[in-house]
């Protein structure tokens, strides 16, 4: 009997997280397409949080495959945010999800090592993603009936897009 | 068929022009009290974290924020400064509470007998740099250590003549998910 879907998923990753929000991202794009468009920014924040999640955990020196754990990464991640020096303003509501405080974390955090800082101009688009997309996307968008303007699905995409294209490079 | 070609760089950002000037002379100013709170922590790779608590950003959208901090920056301080700072970030004084980063509140426990008036406390108060977005008649001065906070209560206990007993320190122990937290 084959096993069900949940069965078959991989633990939490840098490589499940990079494989899926490519995957997110895609399944977005073709439901913008039609016409779907908060489900769209849905799925697109999601693809974003998971390439920044990626990111921070590669530089923080995980392997591929190592498994991540809210209680093991995630939340120090969001504890070393909120201490100084980063003293990123980081709610508790939804902390995981926040995409803003992610980007922020990531361009903090490289900018503790010279080895590691990203260049200015670079440093600001990282945190301008998180910021667009951070005020126009929640994971509580799911409980909504609401539907996204078509720029603010602009938005979100193209941000998205920015993260996922630079993914190499974050 | 049409080729378009975009590069890295984005147009400029959207700044506010008003402010960008208000906080360019904060910087130049340095204003011991009174908004902007504006926080600079300098890493060991020189590079600066910036934090601007200030309540003319409501209604800003946040990349506004940081390109009107990073302009003002250039303007007062030059562009190699400028370019010092790795991540800033403009909160007003709601959002940074709310983000539980200013757990320390200044107050003014008016009595009757009291020699100044509660109004007299809540004008003393803004002109520390108290928010008055929590609403108009509820001025709340939130720090985030204590010694900022002490430092506050005592120049307003000498910018309000007899108003020394009335004012108070409080801080906010967190929500019970604080403390799970740590």
């Amino acid at each position: 009997m084959p096993r069900r879907l949940i069965d078959r998923c991989q633990p939490d990753s840098i490589r499940e997280f990079r494989a899926s929000a490519g995957q997110r991202y895609y399944d977005g794009l073709a439901l913008a397409g039609a016409g779907n468009r908060t489900a769209a920014v849905y799925l697109w924040g999601y693809a974003a949080e998971m390439t920044l999640k990626a990111a921070y955990f590669e530089l923080f020196g995980l392997a591929e495959d190592d498994e991540l754990t809210v209680p093991g990464h995630i939340q120090p991640a969001i504890n070393r945010g909120r201490a100084a020096p980063l003293n990123i303003a980081w709610p508790h509501q939804g902390a995981g999800h926040n995409v803003r405080a992610w980007a922020e974390l990531l361009v903090g955090v490289r900018a503790l090592d010279p080895g590691t800082a990203y260049g200015p101009a670079f440093a600001v688009a990282v945190q301008r993603c998180g910021q667009r997309i951070g005020q126009l996307w929640k994971e509580t968008l799911r409980y909504h009936k609401n539907r996204a303007y078509l720029y603010e699905v602009r938005q979100v995409r193209e941000a998205t897009e920015w993260l996922l294209i630079n993914s190499a490079d974050l | 068929m049409p080729r378009k070609r975009r590069g890295f760089e984005d147009p400029p950002r959207h700044t506010v022009g008003k402010l960008v000037a208000q906080l360019a002379e904060e910087l130049k100013s340095d204003r011991p009290s009174g908004q902007p709170f504006i926080e600079e922590e300098e890493f060991p790779t020189k590079k600066l974290r910036v934090n601007v608590l200030w309540d003319e950003w409501d209604r800003v959208p946040l990349e506004e924020r940081t390109a009107t901090i990073l302009r003002a920056y250039e303007e007062a301080e030059g562009r190699e400064y400028r370019d010092r700072i790795a991540l800033a970030s403009g909160l007003t004084v709601p959002e940074a509470h709310a983000a539980g980063m200013l757990p320390y509140q200044v107050l003014a426990a008016v009595r009757k007998d009291d020699p100044v008036t509660r109004e007299q406390c809540h004008r003393a108060l803004v002109e520390e740099g108290a928010s008055i977005l929590f609403g108009e008649d509820n001025p709340q001065l939130r720090f985030s250590t204590n010694e900022e906070a002490e430092a506050a209560r005592q120049r307003l206990a000498q910018r309000l003549p007899n108003s020394e007993p009335v004012w108070v320190i409080t801080k906010e122990v967190g929500t019970v998910e604080d403390w799970l937290e740590r």
